[in-house]
């Protein structure tokens, strides 16, 4: 049985966000005169790398987009009030009892929908993020014709783009390395598919899947989660029936009822013995 | 006809233009200058003739012995910039003056020029512009090329990394490179930066004391001029049409500090630096016509930095009313 963790908005938002950033982070360091002299645009295909305005023009795009996402992201976030993803108080402590955890020297603690560390890891990307966009802008101003900001401005706004961009990047990387870690991987399909095997929620996250049946968030939010649980699973259930008849329609409809109030029960007892 | 300094003086005074005062000496140009004035410089190609009766032309002398104290002095060996096999080293070839060089910051072009049938004799100092919107400035990664208000384009040789950049997105090419000096000696010198770039910082130091440039002082024609940047455009436009001459400086590059006069149309001009200067390497720029800004394209798209935050939140205004809807089954035919 399956879960939805992911639904099309949050995929959405993650995949083009990664487009962009990649797109930045390639075309940003194409501002630096380095693709030339290490040869990069040698490789067939990237013999445009070299060419600063190239790059420099293809960094915007990707920085307009990039700028509709995180606005598209904020909104979303505020208007669906899914808060899962921002830090809680003790998720720093938390974190280290995770990375203890992943050494064999504590147990993991019981996890909401995301993990104490990939709350941590959120806010400072997305602070990175907010940073790279604010300083990005302020380069993009202080070079239209006929502005003129003071040098103090354009250097240290330079600094902390590309301070930013390194602190992005390690973020990234140690994003991309959770995946070194076994347990970690059923939730890159979850990033393609949005689904999630339900065992896994109730091993790895019993206090999401708590919150899911439970009165601990807003009912609407709850509902919201079931349903989409709910539509996921008539899918399968189409899909296994698709052999059967078509008029079964309505038995159909009748046997995902069915299913619902075992699916409700079986939330209610996960709950109990929470 | 060619314009000498008094007529010029003359007509600026019935014209009530107070330019006049600038072109009048150094003294009472420092009376005119307040520090956060926006000066440029006219070349009159009219009157430089190369100072044909000197080794080296008055400009260059003088530009360079003044910046003398700040010319590179690397220590050796100088690396190459691995994993290219090669490295800038100007240390060596210090005397040259027919090309800009990290110790050369002006030279002269001396020009045979096609005009009205006739081969003319063109001599040119060649110098940074002091563009009003300059792409060193704006492009440099490290944000060290500073616009000034006086509308000098410096750079900060201290913090520069010599990667080069600026060089390669001047429309002219000035800014040159001396390897084995700079802050990129104690970061990490084999993989990254290349030297430190120079060229002409229009003697901001001066300026900003009231004296002219080191050029400006020491050109016995006085082909060379320096005043406030609306001033010396206003002469450029009245001389141009008096003369039925021609200006570069203006809008090449989207306006720069520097007004070239000719009576030989730039088209020609640039046509012979092309075939008789251009040896493929940086440090003899060229005199293109109406060049570009290559910053002038980004600006356009930076419009869209306009929209883009708007689209985001109506696309997801839009995505999150059907989501509270409970129309998610919809949702994968969405976005």
């Amino acid at each position: 049985m399956k879960i939805v963790r992911h639904n099309l908005a949050i995929r959405f938002v993650h995949w083009v966000t990664a487009l962009s950033i990649f797109v930045l982070i390639f075309t940003g360091f194409g501002q630096m005169p380095m693709y030339k002299r290490y040869n990069v645009d040698q490789i067939p295909g990237l013999g445009w790398s070299s060419d600063f305005m190239v790059t420099l023009n293809i960094h915007y795009v990707a920085a307009a987009i990039l700028i509709f996402i995180s606005l598209y992201y904020i909104t979303y976030l505020i208007g669906t009030r899914r808060w899962d993803i921002l830090p809680r108080r003790g998720d720093i402590k938390e974190s280290i009892q995770i990375f203890a955890s992943m050494v064999g020297l504590a147990e993991e603690p019981k996890n909401r929908k995301y993990l104490a560390e990939q709350r941590v890891a959120f806010l400072i990307t997305a602070v990175s993020v907010a940073m790279l966009i604010v300083t990005g802008l302020i380069k993009v101003y202080k070079n239209l014709p006929g502005v003129d900001v003071s040098a103090s401005l354009v250097f240290w706004i330079a600094q902390i783009h590309n301070l930013f961009t390194v602190i992005l990047l390690l973020s990234i990387i140690v994003h991309l390395l959770a995946f070194l870690i076994k347990d970690n991987r059923p939730l890159v399909s979850s990033m393609f598919t949005g689904q999630i095997d339900r065992a896994y929620v109730e091993r790895r996250h019993e206090l999401w899947l708590a919150e899911l049946a439970g009165p601990a968030i807003a009912t609407e939010e709850k509902a919201l989660i079931v349903e989409e649980t709910e539509i996921l699973e008539k899918v399968e259930n189409k899909e296994e029936s698709a052999t059967g008849e078509s008029n079964e329609t309505i038995g159909d409809c009748e046997a995902i009822e069915e299913n619902k109030v075992i699916e409700r029960n079986e939330i209610t007892a996960d709950l109990n013995t929470v | 006809m060619a314009i000498t300094r008094r007529t010029f003086l003359k007509r600026a005074a019935l014209s009530g233009v107070t330019a006049a005062v600038v072109l009048s000496g150094t003294e009472k140009a420092a009376a005119q200058m307040s520090p956060h004035q926006e000066y440029a410089t006219i070349i009159d190609l009219t009157k430089c003739d190369g100072c044909s009766h000197l080794d080296t032309p008055a400009c260059v002398s003088a530009c360079r012995s003044k910046n003398q104290p700040r010319f590179p002095q690397p220590e050796k060996p100088i690396g190459d910039y691995w994993p290219q096999p090669f490295h800038e080293d100007w240390s060596d070839k210090q005397q040259i003056i027919d090309r800009l060089t990290p110790y050369n910051w002006t030279y002269v072009q001396h020009l045979e020029v096609e005009h009205q049938g006739r081969k003319v004799r063109v001599h040119i100092p060649r110098r940074c512009m002091h563009c009003d919107n300059p792409p060193c400035s704006g492009l440099c990664p490290f944000g060290v090329i500073d616009n000034t208000p006086e509308g000098a384009v410096v750079i900060d040789t201290d913090m520069c990394f010599g990667g080069a950049k600026c060089r390669d997105v001047c429309p002219w090419g000035i800014p040159q490179r001396q390897a084995g000096v700079g802050l990129y000696k104690k970061v990490a010198p084999k993989f990254a930066g290349g030297g430190v770039m120079y060229k002409c910082d229009m003697c901001i130091d001066l300026i900003q004391e009231g004296k002219e440039p080191a050029c400006v002082a020491a050109c016995p024609n006085q082909a060379i001029t320096l005043g406030t940047k609306e001033e010396m455009r206003a002469y450029a436009h009245r001389w141009a049409d008096e003369n039925q001459g021609h200006i570069y400086g203006d809008l090449e590059n989207g306006g720069t500090a520097t007004f070239y006069l000719s009576q030989i149309p730039f088209e020609n001009i640039d046509q012979a630096i092309k075939e008789q200067e251009n040896d493929g390497k940086p440090g003899r720029p060229s005199m293109e016509v109406g060049i570009n800004n290559p910053l002038d394209e980004p600006g356009n798209m930076a419009k869209a930095f306009a929209i883009a935050p708007v689209a985001g939140v109506l696309a997801a205004g839009l995505s999150v009313y059907k989501i509270m809807q409970g129309e998610e089954q919809h949702e994968d035919s969405e976005a």
